[in-house]
């Protein structure tokens, strides 16, 4: 088979060097000192300026909640509107750079997101509640992002002549789109929010970047990074708001060409509803580009290596409290390795270590915010009255009063039926069923709404090689967990209600911010053609 | 220290390890031997490479297989079944569960069983059911280190039970052996005899959440787990040795046998031994560090020296990770990493008690030799091989008086897998000093040869690192596997 890239990933921190681990407490240590001056405070930036916004939000560390980490200015839909006409106008000049220019922006801003590399991590585990771990490799994923795309856009940017032809010259190339509303997610607060706005610049197109509330400030620190590694002024403009009206503002915006929103499923079905309307003004069909959630299957076979199975189903079902789309939230077992699998999963879950998110011991930390923990606690009450639960993780008496914590929870003997078994829930929930066969296990890991990941742990090559064909999702793991997908290696993304086949990191994403032109001229001019007489 | 020996030591090498090979004689052995039948599978799995993958495969997975049905399907899965579409080169093989030699085969694996090999290398199931195999070995002559296989513990329950295997191996093995004829020392006065009761301890196995992002917690809590078993074997005068693991747990490990061993509650306990892996690029900083801290404790430590046996596992993580490797690409480079530290060793016997474990016999020639060259007595080290692995070479290296102990892995079938699995990839390698020996009758001088680095490596600062040659692409790599 032929290999797609060549490309390096930026290496995720080692913790097994002391060096390492003594970066983050360092790190760690000054982002606490910030904390405490209260130094910590990010405002909308548009035209290049720094704007007041129209309410200042402040987000409380989610391991700590009487602990204010800093504030975020929320921008009005004036504002906005002064956003969009500064990017539109910005526009036709971004464009007309050339895209090694823009490529070359890219790789400088990896560069610096390197530099601050400790800094950004540390400031994601106190502004978003993520373990050191995962806050690294958010942190690399951004780093790889801007790699990756600068490389890509090196090989999409140059024209290129579809076919060779007497006396015609046949040309296809790409062009920016317009102005691109970024909305991002806080789950992967630094990855996704560049991911998706470095793809729209360095393809040229202007984009308003608004950030989730909960993680204004590590956006902040992103929009400061780009303009440092010269994004114009009116290229990009930084745009923290409440989803309901400058979220909503932007998508409905008549110069809006393009929306790139990674988030839940009933916002994400919004946006398409919304950008699909033709407003009075508008001048063309908006793009949008649509990640959103997954209700992810891990199938364990009744001959899988458990000891690999338990690590890789606790991984993937409670890495970041399960707050990743790409979270496992149902487990099927095949045959009689229920029993002994579950018996062991359980014992394995009451042993996690739950703890703030600075401690680098936690597995588990928080979940973001306060509603989400109501929400998900809900979930779990209201699944108790359905569904046996096999195991609830204890919380620390002292974790659990200070900041939005979650017991890890695991419920058995699933109905297909159950809300449980159906529905995202984006918590430390899983849970689990019995198959029969596992053919029966595939069949009920793809009737999903979502196809998004999935994972399968067996040792009967037959099998393997049934799940590779039928068991369709974006991304498929085999005998391995199923989060942590790398830029490049592998490229991210689901179909169905997961997403509008958005492979983020791989080679098809730029050129959904890309629209494709061909332009053919005639080089024969009364019988004389050029490529005859050369 | 000099990184080279001279000649006049290495013809004695040469010499020496000429006269093991004499020894080791003729190796065939019966057709109703199950050892007759692993040789034959083995040396039949070295000639095919992508059968060899399928083989280690089903072996792998066939302990967790409940049922004759599931066992049958999976040899033909993976001998007969989609594997071989995997491999085009492997057509052949398709309706071989037909031919006369896959009924062999099958027959082979599935009523002889997985069970039989893997009781080639597994000594038994439980302490008790090893009690027979232990006393033969040491009316055999031999000396014995048990390490108890165990899964990879997921949960605190797992970890205390693992930890009540070796309370449980202590006390049946300290109620029994030393109370039999075979007890009495083999060689008297050496340290390794002080007593006959000897266990290794899997150490990140004691606590279901090690880790280096929970790196104070784990030191604390195997501090306190390894001290119980400590205390167990001071109680039974029983020597105990801390295996080395793979990169990430080691500086982990490193830090709780210091912690333990250095507490004043077994300040004078005799010999705990430490492991050191010259496969590592890190392995003469480790030698170091040891000996200064058996300094500091005012007594002496063993220290076993091995290659290592993790190699693999780290080139994938590594490369997976875009790490810098921390181990040697080369096998010739733990080679002589391995003669080097022996040295080093040597040269501080009063410090510690050398264990040299390998199945390399020029390494464990060298070691002889300059201990000798040293004025040592055999007294003053020892040498460790792998129970089932290489009977030949201990027998040779013990009928020279030297004091030989076995690593004896105990344990059901299905944890001590990996651990088979393992043992097989040796025993076939490439560059495994066994398949050399035995299988192919390579020529015994280039067998001989002195081992140079074959990559850069920290050395005195009178050797420039340039006169060494750039290490070789990963596509030239080898594994270090013998021991």
């Amino acid at each position: 088979m032929e290999t797609i890239t060549t490309f390096r990933n930026e290496p995720l921190r080692d913790f097994s060097e002391e060096r390492n681990r003594s970066d983050m407490e360092v790190a760690l240590s000054e982002v606490e000192s910030l904390i405490r001056s209260k130094a910590l405070h990010a405002a909308p930036i548009v035209a290049g300026r720094r704007r007041e916004g129209e309410e200042p939000m402040q987000r409380r560390d989610p391991s700590n909640t009487s602990v204010v980490v800093g504030t975020t200015e929320l921008a009005s839909v004036k504002l906005a509107e002064e956003a969009m006409l500064s990017c539109l106008a910005g526009f036709p000049g971004w464009r007309a750079r050339p895209f090694s220019e823009r490529a070359a922006i890219l790789q400088r801003a990896a560069g610096i997101l390197k530099e601050k590399s400790a800094f950004l991590a540390a400031l994601i585990v106190r502004e978003a509640g993520k373990p050191w771990r995962e806050a690294d490799a958010d942190v690399a994923e951004a780093i790889d992002f801007c790699a990756y795309y600068a490389q890509e856009m090196l090989r999409v940017g140059p024209a290129r002549r579809t076919q060779d032809v007497l006396g015609e010259d046949n040309v296809l190339l790409y062009q920016p789109r317009g102005v691109a509303a970024v909305i991002s997610p806080w789950n992967f607060p630094l990855a996704i929010t560049c991911g998706m706005a470095a793809a729209a610049l360095v393809t040229g197109n202007t984009v308003i970047l608004k950030p989730a509330e909960q993680t204004g400030l590590i956006a902040h620190e992103l929009a400061r990074v780009f303009f440092d590694a010269g994004v114009p002024a009116d290229a990009l403009a930084f745009l923290p708001g409440r989803g309901e009206t400058v979220g909503r503002f932007l998508v409905e915006h008549p110069s809006t060409a393009l929306v790139a929103f990674t988030g839940s499923r009933p916002v994400g079905l919004e946006i398409a509803k919304a950008a699909a309307e033709v407003r009075p003004g508008q001048r063309g069909l908006k793009r949008v580009i649509a990640e959103l959630g997954g209700k992810n299957a891990i199938i364990v076979d009744d001959d899988a290596d458990f000891d690999d199975a338990i690590r890789g189903v606790l991984q993937s079902a409670f890495g970041f409290a399960g707050q990743k789309c790409s979270a496992c939230s149902r487990l099927i077992v095949v045959g009689d390795a229920y029993e002994p699998f579950l018996a062991r999963l359980a014992a394995a879950t009451r042993d996690i270590i739950v703890s703030r998110a600075e401690d680098p011991s936690a597995f588990l930390g928080p979940v973001i915010d306060e509603e989400s923990q109501a929400r998900i606690a809900s979930v779990i009450e209201a699944g108790e009255q359905q569904c046996p639960v096999l195991a609830q993780a204890v919380l620390p008496q002292e974790v659990s009063r200070s900041g939005t914590f979650v017991a890890p929870t695991i419920f058995r003997d699933v109905p297909s039926t159950s809300a449980l078994w159906t529905d995202e829930i984006f918590g430390p929930v899983l849970a689990c069923a019995r198959a029969a066969t596992f053919e029966q296990a595939l069949e009920m890991a793809v009737a999903s709404d979502y196809a998004l990941t999935g994972g399968v742990y067996s040792r009967h090559p037959g099998h393997i090689e049934k799940a590779r064909e039928h068991f369709r999702v974006g991304n498929l793991y085999i005998n391995r967990s199923i989060t942590g997908a790398l830029v490049g290696r592998q490229p991210f993304g689901g179909f169905a209600f997961s997403g509008i086949g958005s492979k983020a990191g791989g080679p098809d994403y730029l050129l959904q911010f890309l629209e494709p032109r061909v332009v053919t001229e005639n080089t024969m001019r009364r019988g004389f053609s050029p490529d005859l007489t050369s | 220290m000099t990184d080279a020996i001279d000649s006049g030591l290495n013809n004695q090498i040469i010499s020496f390890g000429r006269g093991v090979f004499a020894d080791l004689g003729d190796v065939e052995e019966s057709p109703f031997s199950i050892r007759y039948w692993n040789s034959r599978l083995m040396q039949w799995s070295m000639s095919m490479p992508d059968f060899k993958v399928n083989l280690f495969r089903l072996v792998d997975v066939l302990p967790t297989l409940k049922t004759p049905e599931a066992v049958g399907e999976h040899v033909r899965q993976y001998l007969t079944g989609a594997a071989n579409r995997l491999h085009p080169s492997m057509g052949w093989i398709v309706g071989l569960s037909d031919s006369a030699i896959g009924k062999v085969l099958t027959n082979f694996l599935v009523s002889h069983g997985v069970r039989q090999m893997a009781g080639l290398f597994i000594a038994g199931s439980s302490p008790r059911e090893a009690l027979k195999a232990l006393r033969r070995m040491r009316r055999n002559g031999y000396c014995f280190t048990v390490d108890l296989l165990g899964e990879f513990c997921v949960c605190e329950q797992e970890a205390l039970d693992y930890q009540a295997r070796y309370l449980d191996a202590l006390e049946t093995f300290g109620s029994t052996i030393p109370g039999w004829r075979e007890g009495a020392p083999l060689m008297p006065g050496h340290p390794g005899e002080s007593s006959p009761v000897c266990i290794s301890v899997k150490l990140s196995a004691l606590y279901s959440q090690t880790g280096a992002l929970n790196f104070r917690r784990s030191v604390d809590v195997l501090s306190d787990r390894l001290s119980e078993i400590a205390r167990a074997a001071q109680k039974r005068g029983a020597l105990v040795y801390v295996d080395a693991e793979d990169s990430g747990n080691n500086p982990i490990i490193y830090e709780t046998f210091k912690r333990v061993f250095g507490s004043p509650e077994f300040a004078s306990m005799p010999y705990p031994g430490i492991v050191i892996q010259a496969y590592s690029k890190s392995a003469e900083a480790r030698v170091a560090e040891m000996l200064q801290f058996a300094r500091a404790r005012g007594a002496p430590i063993a220290i076993r020296l091995v290659k290592g046996a993790y190699w693999d596992f780290e080139r994938v993580i590594s490369a997976q990770n875009d790490w810098e490797f921390p181990l040697w690409t080369q096998k010739e480079s733990s080679d002589a990493c391995f003669e080097r530290l022996s040295r080093i060793l040597l040269d501080n016997a009063e410090l510690c008690l050398p264990a040299f474990g390998s199945h390399n016999i020029r390494s464990l020639s060298h070691a002889c030799c300059y201990a000798e060259q040293r004025g040592l007595t055999p007294k003053d080290f020892e040498i460790q091989v792998l129970y089932g692995m290489a009977e030949p070479i201990a027998q040779a290296f013990k009928s020279r008086g030297y004091l030989t102990r076995m690593y004896v892995p105990l344990g059901d079938l299905l944890p001590g897998m990996g651990y088979l699995v393992r043992r097989l990839l040796e025993n076939t390698s490439n560059e495994s000093f066994l398949r050399h020996t035995f299988f192919e009758a390579e020529e015994v001088s280039s067998l001989l040869r002195e081992p140079h680095f074959s990559e850069p490596h920290d050395l005195a600062e009178d050797q420039p690192r340039a006169a060494f040659a750039a290490p070789e692409g990963p596509e030239s790599v080898v594994v270090n596997l013998d021991y």
